[in-house]
């Protein structure tokens, strides 16, 4: 029964789960973290036996309700979805067990409860979101995904996080609606709210209303750009993710930034036929927004004196390499950006987890005073400084192979400045992660911090992160392996790239 | 004339639009929210629109009526209540912001906290 | 906030605001409308009251714990009667498929579930409202426990 039904239940169970913690938590003080640990392990593993079932069975379907589409709402698995949900699953899973005994310190503790039922109703809403095949089910997770977002920069109360919050939340609401304008101008011309529908009806909708299928795929795009954060449109980033409460930091930065790539990856290779969108100005605005973000971003990032702002900057960089990968509308591009996917969310995690460490212990948020905190809390800034290495792309680590792969689809689509830009922009990387690195080992240390011991919890979860990084940027195979036909599927469908 | 009804729609979502990123005032921004998405949901109404429609249920076999497409309804009735609880959490946040600042101008909010570091 | 034309067209607004949430939410099924629509309607005609009387009026206010709990039951209801379908050997949010009897079409009680689907969203939307509200618009340091 379990089989059959896998996908409901696994966007189910965070959200059931949340209204448990809801319920119950308000009596017991304890109860949610205990619920919140067992319920993302328990997604977690059923993300697991999804990703199981698409690798033996290959693609799924599921009509809820029984309604067969274009009547009723479809979910659907491919190995690209089974690769995100895998991504959403495990680093949310390490993010709660990590907050496991740091999180009553950080946050009032009246409000823990609610922070957790927030956290799993974010994650039913990206699972939500990655496993719908129906454009208006799409949207609906991402206003919840938005809301909720939003809610967890804000949840601790503090008056620069409001106001990063409301910021956040009037830029993410203008992505949506924008989004949901380009949702209605394809229900127009088309008549239908199913992917696979649509792709059908698109060709003959473009021959008759050109304009209009023009603007809503314009609309859609920028709708999504705005809430992924690519430039110019990232404005909001920083300022909510540089001050959220940690765990918060590292969901949103690595996971909730990515969700809307993925539902960019559903419009541009699902949807739009590829002549179609090669007869649009859509590739070179992608890869001319990508590459300034990748550079002023990380410009940006240089200028930081604040680690979590300097973090935050860093994402808007990262998020440009995705959109890059996506823009080159090449076979191996796409197979990279889906792996930095996957790679800057481990990464970036493990840095807002390692960094919020580094802080709370040492009471300072300022890059010169993590100097020498390597030799007190070696576990943090190992984690530390394995992430930024990874971000800079040194092998064998993960983020060099994500960068790899972007850089052959360079080649590939015969783009090679962009492979000069991934070679300029590792360099700045450095610029701004290695100093910290060095500095946290090597130099004697900038205030006086005694010793505290670090939780078992945040612990096994970076180590974890760091073992990651390394796994799968040795045995980059195995995934790509897995995500590679359906990439190749989709191009070849369209008779191979442009 | 039938796209008249289209192009006020997207003026109207334009102000909003603008009303959103222009204004600092958090009030006024929350308010080109709702103008914005406004716009959204008279676009359905409008694609939807069927003219002496009615509910597409079959209460007795009367094949006179021309049924209306439940969807965009469907459509327009999640989108209003999506905006409005986004409306809700944003001005619950506009709240807390006067409480602690006593302004709900963005420019002059973010001018005390620089002065503040 | 004591002016006497809001408190008295709040006072006699109210009662006609919910017949209508509680209308919409009953004929979700035959017309436009349904428990998110019908939810927010009464949803806010509680945060007119709140506004009109303020947030310390201890006369009407929901208290927050039984909003809670009636959110949660909503939207564990919504899901259980979803689960139903599955029970009953058919997919998630089944309704016919699995069994469900339909009723006369047109009426109150027709079309399986959905009745019981709707009133529960509309329980879940309504006390989200509120909490929500009453949430955020309380002051600093009076959070419920």
């Amino acid at each position: 029964m379990i089989t059959a039904h896998i996908m409901p239940l696994t966007i189910l169970l965070p959200l059931v789960g949340a209204y448990l913690i809801l319920l119950v938590g308000s009596k017991y003080r304890l109860f949610a973290r205990n619920a919140a640990l067992a319920i993302t392990g328990a997604t977690f593993a059923m993300v697991c036996y999804i990703t199981y079932l698409v690798s033996s069975h290959g693609k799924m379907s599921y009509y809820l309700g029984g309604w067969a589409p274009p009547l009723g709402i479809e979910l659907r698995a491919d190995p690209i979805t089974a690769f995100l949900l895998l991504t959403f699953a495990s680093v949310s899973f390490f993010v709660v067990l990590f907050a496991y005994d740091i999180l009553p310190g950080e946050i009032k503790g009246k409000v823990v409860t609610r922070y957790y039922a927030l956290y799993l109703v974010l994650l039913g809403s990206l699972l939500g979101i990655v496993l719908s095949n129906d454009f208006f089910n799409i949207y609906v997770f991402l206003e919840i995904s938005s809301i909720a977002a939003a809610a967890l920069v804000a949840v601790n109360g503090d008056k620069l996080a409001m106001e990063a919050s409301i910021k956040y939340l009037v830029m993410s609401t203008l992505g949506s609606g924008t989004v949901l304008m380009g949702i209605a101008g394809l229900y127009m011309v088309t008549g239908y709210l199913n992917l696979d529908f649509l792709a059908g009806a698109l060709p003959q909708a473009y021959a008759n209303y050109p304009l209009t299928v023009s603007m809503t795929l314009g609309m859609l795009t920028v709708g999504i750009a705005v809430k992924a954060a690519l430039f110019p449109l990232h404005v909001w980033l920083p300022d909510a993710h540089g001050s959220a409460p940690t765990s918060s930091s590292a969901i949103l930065s690595g996971l909730v930034v990515k969700v809307y790539i993925a539902v960019l990856l559903k419009l541009l290779y699902r949807v739009f036929p590829l002549d179609f969108l090669a007869a649009m100005p859509l590739q070179g605005s992608l890869l001319v927004m990508a590459t300034l973000g990748i550079f002023i971003g990380s410009i940006m990032a240089i200028r930081q004196r604040d680690i979590k702002k300097m973090l935050a900057y860093s994402t808007v960089a990262q998020i440009g390499y995705v959109f890059l990968g996506i823009g080159l509308f090449s076979e191996k591009a796409m197979v990279g950006a889906i792996y930095h996917v996957f790679s800057h969310a481990v990464m970036k995690s493990m840095l807002f987890l390692s960094a919020g460490l580094l802080i709370k212990y040492s009471g300072k948020r300022t890059i010169e005073d993590l100097s020498g905190l390597g030799r007190i809390y070696p576990i943090p800034m190992v984690a530390f400084s394995v992430g930024a290495l990874s971000m800079v792309g040194i092998p064998p680590l993960a983020g060099f192979m994500s960068k790899w792969y972007l850089g052959w689809g360079a080649l590939e689509a015969n783009q090679l400045p962009f492979l000069l830009v991934l070679l300029v922009s590792s360099l700045l990387n450095g610029f701004y992660y290695l100093p910290i690195v060095i500095g946290g080992f090597f130099k004697p240390a900038a205030v006086a911090i005694k010793e505290e011991k670090i939780p078992l919890g945040a612990q096994i979860s970076l180590l974890v992160l760091i073992a990651a990084t390394f796994f799968f940027g040795l045995f980059s195979n195995i995934p790509v392996n897995f995500l590679t036909p359906t990439v190749q599927g989709i191009f070849n469908a369209f008779g191979g790239g442009i | 004339m039938d796209n008249l009804f289209y192009a006020m729609v997207f003026i109207i979502f334009l102000t909003g639009f603008w009303i959103m990123l222009r204004q600092s005032n958090l009030i006024k921004k929350i308010i080109g929210m709702n103008i914005m998405e406004s716009a959204i949901f008279l676009f359905l109404v409008a694609i939807g629109y069927v003219k002496e429609g009615s509910a597409p249920i079959a209460i007795d076999a009367n094949p006179g009526l021309a049924y209306v497409n439940p969807l965009p309804s469907a459509l327009i009735l999640t989108g209003i209540v999506v905006s409005v609880s986004v409306t809700a959490f944003a001005l619950g946040l506009t709240v807390r912001l006067y409480q602690h600042y006593g302004t709900m101008d963005v420019d002059e909010i973010t001018r005390m906290r620089s002065e503040e570091l | 906030m004591s002016d006497i034309i809001v408190r008295v067209v709040t006072r006699l607004m109210i009662p006609y605001l919910q017949l209508y949430g509680l209308y919409i939410i009953l004929y979700g099924h035959n017309s436009p409308g349904g428990g998110f629509a019908g939810g927010t309607v009464i949803a806010s005609s509680l945060i007119l009251y709140v506004l009109a009387f303020g947030i310390d009026d201890e006369d009407l206010r929901l208290s927050p714990s039984v909003a809670r709990i009636i959110e949660s039951c909503g939207a564990l209801a919504y899901v259980g009667i979803g689960l139903g379908g599955i029970l009953l050997g058919a997919n998630f949010l089944s309704n016919k498929a699995a069994g469900f009897p339909l009723g006369i079409p047109g009426r109150v009680f027709s079309g399986g579930t959905i009745v019981l689907l709707t009133v529960s969203i509309g329980l879940k939307v309504a006390s989200t409202m509120i909490t929500l509200f009453v949430n955020i618009a309380e002051k600093e340091g009076e959070e419920e426990s």
